[in-house]
């Protein structure tokens, strides 16, 4: 009898199932089905999904869905990072977007290759004046096209131990040539103990690193891409991490590993090239050191020089299939421009904002840093001095490629330039398959 | 019948061997069992003592103190999973147990009843139909979450519980063992006599054969429950809306905060921990049913 | 009349199964193989409107999987992988069920849950765990084994102790499980004729439980040729595994991180293929003992 009724459960579910399939009606648009029952009122407010994963986010979209009865935004707190590229490209595949998505500025490129996320040229037209050229470059890959809001920008810094610098007797380095003397000079002092570490796992931090060199991976020109990853400039950055790493001068510990958490906890590290959300990190994974650490700008290629360029940062983007187009890019606007918003993810999604003047407008350093009052004053100088860049459609190929040949590179000690190589001719031989036309 | 000549005789033979194991020699590998058993039993649960441990430790203690002590931070570990977000740690909670519970319940009872099927009847086309369904496990479920993705979608079904139920339902190896155990648990004999009594087909495997299968049953449920517990990629690809994540996506978003946040390691610690207690809970319940002797429904 | 109607049910009952299958398998692998056969094709600068279309293909994906070198160097690295995992993890499941199965042991509760308990932690999870212990500043192993338990020779091992540490209590239960469903009288002669508990697993119990082991093994040789999950969650931590280590990482590259997912379906394919011929052949070697219970 018992497994009579199962059976019969089961029955029941299959055909709810079957007759949900039966009725072969294109998907109702994600921005319906993920709706509370509420909206079944026909003339309701206009509802929008949003992915994102940004911490707080929901509190500052509260605020939004106060003041704006008619569009209701709904946020869904998403894993980060490159998952949430490829998962959201899979939803634009099948047809089942947010209408909002939270776009890192490398992934950008490769929705809009795919035909995932909206130009929201004329919505936009206001706000460009809001943004520095190289943050607005990266949200329209210098083309007519508009394909995001920039939020959040990651200007790279130096940080660096304050009191390991003084008890080794070393001064902050102003140019990579002295960071590497005082690469060998801690050696000396303390064999336990580098000045860094070169990550083979982390290529946004080397793509910002050689942006700072002058590097420019992709552009466009007509009708065509242009790729040039192994260009001087990359080779010259590869190569000079290349011989530290050789040489031991520095160590070869990825990021963002417990094991490196514990290097940075225990002074076993005394610099970190990072960018300007590092704070956050280090209170978080080497809260033991608050107070040790100290910001200074990139060491220069040349003296004299105040070059930087960027890790991370994101921009806001609206579905190329969403139906309220104009109303996601008027919540766009404002959760990337208005003063009150950019005040919101300052204080609670932790970000350094995109626009302008809102960078200007950060007043107290954060708590890590409070030795450091002009932390933000720094900060602002540091991205004024940052290089434009444009990502090119197939990132996700290059930085793989990027991990491969690296991984590879530090475990032979062979030459980080022909890892470089090896990521353009990667690149290059994906963009050929697909069919994009390339210039030479 | 078997049952009540073993028992004592098992405990004869128990005793016999203790008093053995004191007369020097007369088995030498007398404890060795118990002792590679609790060789095995001490290798698995040392990484597991080591995430009790780790769930303790505060952020600041985690990557500074050794990995061997206790922590003084489990109850504020706690306090933050379960205020984070309003909460949102119970909310997956509870998705997980109806994914697990919902699906591991239907896996179960359309396993015994084709694995019963497969073993008891003789039927044209019976080793394909075995060959096919057991083929299934050849193809990844990384493969197959995407194409099932697509398909959801077109149905207007991603992102809903169903998106992550169904898919789990079918699972070939819990067919093949319900196949063995059928095979092995429901003797020939007493179906004939029973269809001598003139039972019904539906109601001999109601009455007679599944009850036989229970240990059996039980074990299906119990790695299905298990293996839904801890399904990460299906409803990862599968849902959008975080409010229908179960646990592993959730704390996932903890670990992958983004590239400029700091993963939350001490709160995915504490999670991870406290994910597998309602796993353990269930296994002690379950561990009874292997005990009950296996033919006593029949003789009663 | 009554054996034609008796005829009907075992397929009545095996309707569900067959339906889950036909919806959940059959037609996404269908769908997968289409997948295969196609490709994106992108005109000029591939931004924008129309740039990109959905071409057939043909043959091309599985020409360039089976043409693709590192893929058999995965395949290699799975095969060595692959051996160890399963003669260690097989072991010791038969091992752990018969002894839990003889009445000698005592804790044998206890035993069984601990052994059991890792499957109960996700394969991510544990893959972390072991992470944290293998890394040379924070492992208390390293105190006792003075080796880089990440280094590019010992990696293979340290990845093959995670999936024998996660994969034995499954395996030992289920082989549990069926040593239970076994009467218990039949070994009652044997006892009386004064038979070793040993000489009772070897001549009694192994024989019994052969289809299930054989059946174990397939299943095992096909999840270890699918391993997928060690290696990823390992990667970020160490420099000697990289993105193509097996073949399903490849497969997940391909469809996740390089967003190319028509290959990706059809060096899936190719897996899914070679796990067949693997599987068929070890049956073949061992054939009439697999079934015997029909």
């Amino acid at each position: 009898m018992r497994a009579h009724r199962l059976g019969a459960a089961l029955a029941v579910a299959l055909t709810a199932a079957l007759a949900a399939c039966g009725s072969g009606e294109p998907a109702p648009r994600s921005t319906e089905a993920a709706q509370s029952p509420a909206s079944a009122a026909a003339q309701g407010p206009v509802k929008l999904t949003y992915w994102t994963w940004a911490p707080n986010m929901d509190k500052i979209v509260a605020v939004w869905n106060q003041a704006h009865p008619d569009i209701q935004v709904t946020v869904s707190k998403q894993a980060g990072g490159d998952d949430a590229a490829a998962k959201y490209l899979t939803a634009a595949k099948a047809g089942n977007p947010p209408d909002l998505v939270q776009a890192e500025y490398q992934h950008l490129p490769s929705f809009i290759a795919a035909d995932a996320v909206a130009d929201l040229k004329a919505e936009t037209a206001a706000i460009q004046g809001e943004f520095s050229e190289g943050l607005w470059r990266l949200v329209t890959l210098g083309t007519e096209g508009v394909y995001g809001v920039p939020q959040d920008s990651g200007p790279m810094m130096l940080f660096y131990r304050k009191d390991l610098f003084d008890k080794y007797g070393i001064e902050v380095p102003k140019t990579w040539q002295e960071y590497a003397d005082a690469a060998r000079a801690v050696r000396r002092k303390d064999p336990g103990v580098h000045l860094g570490t070169f990550s083979s796992k982390d290529p946004g931090a080397f793509t910002g690193l050689a942006q700072q060199a002058g590097a420019q991976w992709w552009s466009i020109s007509g009708e065509s891409w242009k790729v040039n990853i192994a260009d001087e400039a990359t080779r010259k950055v590869a190569d000079y991490w290349g011989g530290l790493v050789k040489e031991g001068a520095i160590d070869d510990m990825p990021y963002f590993t417990p094991e490196w958490n514990k290097a940075l906890n225990d002074g076993k590290l005394l610099t970190w090239p990072s960018a300007v959300w590092a704070p956050g990190v280090l209170s978080t994974n080497a809260p033991k050191a608050k107070g040790k650490w100290a910001a200074a700008p990139l060491p220069q290629w040349n003296a004299g020089e105040s070059f930087s360029g960027f890790w991370g940062g994101s921009s806001t983007a609206v579905s190329a299939k969403t139906p309220s187009k104009a109303a996601a890019a008027r919540f766009a606007t404002w959760l990337n421009t208005d003063p009150a918003a950019l005040e919101l993810l300052v204080k609670e999604a932790a970000i350094y904002p995109a626009a302008t003047k809102a960078q200007s407008a950060l007043g107290e350093a954060p708590e890590y840093f409070a030795d450091q009052p002009d932390f933000w004053q720094q900060a602002a100088a540091v991205s004024a001095g940052a290089r434009g860049f444009t990502f090119g459609p197939n990132v996700g190929v290059t930085y793989n490629a990027f991990k491969d040949a690296f991984d590879k590179a530090v475990q032979n000690k062979s030459s980080f330039s022909a890892a470089v190589q090896a990521m353009q001719d990667a690149t290059v031989a994906d963009m050929r398959k697909s069919g994009f036309q390339i210039a030479q | 019948m078997a049952g009540l000549t073993t028992a004592p005789a098992a405990a004869r033979r128990r005793r016999g061997g203790r008093r053995a194991r004191g007369a020097a020699g007369h088995r030498p590998w007398g404890v060795a069992p118990t002792a590679l058993l609790l060789l095995g039993a001490v290798y698995c649960l040392f990484p597991v003592c080591w995430v009790l441990l780790a769930a303790t430790k505060s952020p600041s203690e985690l990557f500074s103190t050794p990995t061997l002590s206790f922590g003084t931070g489990f109850l504020s570990n706690v306090e933050q999973l379960f205020a984070y977000r309003d909460g949102v740690f119970w909310l997956w909670a509870g998705n997980t147990l109806l994914y697990a519970g919902g699906g591991a319940l239907l896996s179960t009872a359309v396993s015994a009843v084709s694995g019963y099927a497969l073993a008891k009847y003789r039927f044209p086309g019976r080793d394909a139909i075995f060959t096919v369904l057991i083929g299934g496990i050849l193809v990844p479920a990384v493969v197959l979450a995407i194409p099932q993705y697509l398909l959801f979608s077109k149905f207007g079904l991603a992102d809903t519980y169903w998106a992550v139920l169904l898919p789990q339902i079918l699972h070939p190896y819990s067919i093949y063992l319900a196949r063995v155990y059928a095979a092995a648990a429901v003797p020939d004999s007493l179906l004939e006599a029973a269809r001598i009594d003139g039972a019904g087909e539906g109601r001999l495997m109601a009455r007679v054969a599944l009850p036989l299968m229970t240990p059996g049953m039980v074990t299906i449920f119990l790695f299905q429950f298990v293996a839904i517990w801890n399904n990460f990629l299906l409803p990862f690809i599968m849902l959008g809306d975080d409010g229908k994540f179960p646990l592993t996506v959730g704390l996932y978003t903890l670990l992958a905060a983004g590239a400029n946040q700091p993963a939350l390691y001490n709160l995915i610690l504490t999670g991870a921990f406290l994910s597998i207690v309602p796993l353990i809970a269930l296994f002690l319940t379950m561990q009874r049913y292997w005990r009950t002797d296996l033919s006593s429904g029949a003789v009663k | 009349m009554s054996h034609s109607r008796r005829n009907a049910w075992p397929y009545l009952f095996l309707t569900p199964a067959m339906v889950l299958f036909t919806l959940f398998l059959a037609v996404p692998i269908g769908y997968t193989v289409y997948l295969a056969m196609r490709r994106t094709r992108v005109s000029g600068l591939g931004l924008g409107k129309g740039a990109r279309r959905e071409v057939f293909v043909g043959l091309d994906n599985f020409a360039a999987a089976l043409g693709d070198a590192e893929l058999w160097h995965g395949w290699l690295r799975v095969l060595g992988y692959g051996a160890l995992v399963l003669t260690v993890m097989l072991g010791l499941a038969l091992l752990f069920a018969l002894l839990l199965d003889s009445a000698r042991v005592r804790l044998a509760r206890f035993s069984r849950i601990a052994i059991f308990l890792p499957y109960a932690v996700p394969g991510v999870a544990a893959t972390l765990l072991w992470g944290f212990l293998y890394l040379p500043s924070l492992s208390p192993l390293r105190d006792v084994l003075d080796v880089d338990l990440l280094g590019a020779s010992t990696v293979t091992y340290s990845m093959a102790n995670v999936a024998v540490w996660g994969g034995t209590g499954f395996n030992m239960l289920a082989l549990y499980t069926t040593l239970r469903a076994i009467p218990r009288d039949l070994y009652e002669a044997a006892r009386l004729d004064g038979a070793s508990e040993l000489q009772i697993a070897l001549r009694v119990k192994i024989p019994i439980l052969t289809p299930a082991i054989i059946l174990t093994t397939v299943f095992s040789i096909i999840a270890t040729i699918q391993v997928f999950t060690e290696p990823t969650t390992l990667r970020p931590l160490t420099n000697t595994i990289s993105s193509t280590w097996s073949p399903l990482m490849k497969v997940y590259r391909d469809a996740f991180v390089t967003g190319d997912l028509y290959s990706a379906a059809a060096t899936s394919i190719v897996i899914a293929a070679i796990s067949l011929v693997l599987s068929l052949g070890f049956l073949r070697v061992v054939r009439d003992r697999a079934f015997e219970e029909g």
